[in-house]
């Protein structure tokens, strides 16, 4: 009775676990067929490119939410923001009409983890790093941002001028960001606090948990003049050389970043992400300045 | 007299059994169990998958790389464990004293556990993680700490103590009513009944499901992970964003099952020994 018992089990796990790899190649041999045709690769390049997630469709990720000035009020769709302004203007470029364009919401870990992905590219403040690069695909860097430190004003990192001043306060930042990195590795603090996103990051600085935190300067600007009003962005930090800048994000092996990246490299020579950087990215040049 | 279950050698009439008999049931589940790890592992490792998942989540360069930071984390979990059981421990006691106290003048004591017991455990943990970590922190109140890790802690205890609470209440209710009685008719008071009478056997009672808890509150530390603790979680997502790597999970969840694997045999054993002392009881 047990023995059956015992055989039976074994034959229902086979019977389980045989399909789901089967199937899992099954899936992976068809993009493979119907991407040979002569039919589609005529249209290859235009808005109809059957390598899109949906052809006809610029399928676009952002985050959940999403903050100014990268993109105003929460809404990617209406257009008011620096990089949804970069993603209409590359979609334009590329010959997509507006409503062509169609907004999927993300969390952040999402995005740069490897995996099938649910839409044709990512814009989320995403530095291009070499690390991400085994699981990721990016496209050419469309904006390179200083990073600056946020802190209350009762800290006194305001009067820090060298990385030996920053040192010793208590920090906290944002998993998986370059910021946590840049603590770590360039100020090189220790018992660094990491929080699941920046309003985490953000709360914790206000309840006193950690001293400061490190984000780009524009998000600063943001942040210290509306979400966190109490704090202030008490420098600006030198270049971190590991941090290429910001890049969209695809799919390991997508094959239409070639094509993406046309588009960015167009609309860059045209002085559009410079508009969208004058119109939404830049503040006050009276922010003390660090130096090694 | 003990219950021992009949060697395996005997039959329950006590003959004993062909040398067929006795072996072959061993060797067939042996046999079987090896077949189909065999069958699971070929399919498995001929997958034109397996590559891809091997480098992602059983990367050994990359276990090694976290490990030490991971484990350092595990400290933290360990530590915030430890002291949690031991507050957990009492208070849920206290609450569950409270709860079963009679006679009006405890009404408030009575009235406090119930409202702390129902709200508490009606509560998600991570919500009260959230709501103590962040949010005391934020009133910035003079005197109080302002540590995540303290708040964290603080949240687990109140959240797993009400749970505790419950498991000490059922325990009490299990211990007869006779056992009240003859205290009673001993000359004992309420206080003294509880402490000598009802409280020891309730215990001995629920052991098994505060065990049960305890491995539950191993894990569940976890959770401090979101309110900025580096425990061995985090350390392992850290790794994770950074590299796109899951073998620093791996890595934690192996430090995790290192700890709770010992904990669920011995709530097992105590369990097992736990039932034949009852079975010893009643016969």
């Amino acid at each position: 009775m047990r023995i059956r018992t015992l055989l039976l089990l074994a034959a229902l796990a086979i019977l389980l676990i045989v399909p789901v790899f089967a199937g899992g190649r099954q899936e992976e041999a068809e993009p493979e067929s119907a991407g040979s045709s002569d039919y589609s690769e005529s249209l290859e390049g235009t808005p109809d490119d059957p390598r899109l997630y949906e052809p006809g469709k610029l399928t676009v990720a952002t985050g959940e939410p999403v903050y100014p000035p990268w993109m105003m009020d929460d809404d990617p769709a209406g257009g008011e923001g620096f990089e949804n302004g970069i993603v209409y203007a590359l979609a334009e470029e590329l010959g997509f009409s507006r409503d062509d364009v169609v907004w999927v919401r993300v969390n952040f870990d999402e995005g740069i983890a490897p995996g099938a992905k649910p839409y044709d590219f990512n814009i989320q403040q995403f530095s291009v790093t070499e690390a991400r690069r085994e699981f990721v695909d990016f496209s050419i860097v469309y904006y390179q941002p200083q990073k600056a430190v946020v802190a209350l004003p009762d800290t006194g990192l305001s009067d820090a001028r060298s990385f030996a001043d920053l040192r010793e306060a208590s920090w906290g930042a944002t998993i998986g960001t370059t910021d946590l990195d840049y603590i770590e590795t360039r100020i090189g603090a220790e018992d660094v606090a990491v929080y699941d996103d920046q309003v985490g990051t953000f709360q914790a600085l206000m309840g006193g948990q950690i001293d400061a935190t490190v984000i780009s300067l524009p998000t600063a600007l943001f942040a210290t003049a509306v979400q966190i009003p109490d704090a202030v962005i008490a420098a600006v930090l030198p270049p971190d050389p590991n941090d290429q800048g910001h890049g969209l994000v695809f799919e390991k092996g997508n094959p239409i970043v070639p094509w993406i990246n046309e588009g960015l490299q167009a609309i860059i020579a045209d002085g559009v992400i410079d508009d969208l950087t004058q119109q939404y990215l830049v503040g006050s040049d009276a922010i003390p300045e660090i130096t090694e | 007299m003990s219950l021992r279950r009949p060697g395996p050698a005997l039959t329950p009439a006590g003959r004993r059994l062909r040398p067929r008999d006795r072996y072959l049931p061993t060797l067939i589940s042996i046999g079987t169990v090896l077949a189909v790890f065999l069958i699971v592992r070929q399919v498995v490792v001929s997958a034109e998958q397996w590559p891809r998942i091997k480098a992602q989540f059983f990367d050994l360069e990359a276990i090694i790389e976290v490990f030490p930071k991971v484990l350092k984390g595990f400290g933290i979990n360990m530590y915030v464990w430890i002291i949690a059981l031991v507050v957990i421990g009492v208070w849920a006691l206290v609450l569950a004293v409270f709860r079963s106290l009679h006679g009006p003048w405890f009404t408030p004591l009575r009235v406090f556990a119930v409202v702390y017991i129902d709200l508490l455990r009606g509560l998600p943990s991570l919500l009260l993680v959230l709501l103590f970590g962040f949010g005391i922190p934020a009133l910035r109140i003079p005197g109080l700490p302002g540590s995540s890790l303290f708040w964290g802690a603080t949240a687990m205890v109140m959240s797993y103590s009400a749970y505790a609470a419950e498991v000490y209440r059922s325990g009490m209710d299990a211990v007869h009513d006779g056992q009240r009685a003859a205290a009673k008719a001993l000359g004992l008071s309420q206080w003294q009944t509880l402490w000598f009478a009802i409280l020891p056997q309730a215990v001995r009672n629920v052991i098994p499901s505060l065990l049960n808890l305890a491995v539950a509150l191993q894990k569940d530390v976890a959770l401090l992970s979101v309110v900025g603790v580096r425990d061995a979680v985090r350390e392992a997502q850290i790794y994770t964003a950074r590299t796109f790597n899951y073998s620093s999970l791996i890595a934690a969840a192996l430090l995790f099952l290192v700890a709770t694997i010992p904990m669920a045999r011995l709530t097992d054993y105590v369990t097992q020994r736990d039932r034949e002392r009852r079975l010893q009881r009643t016969t």
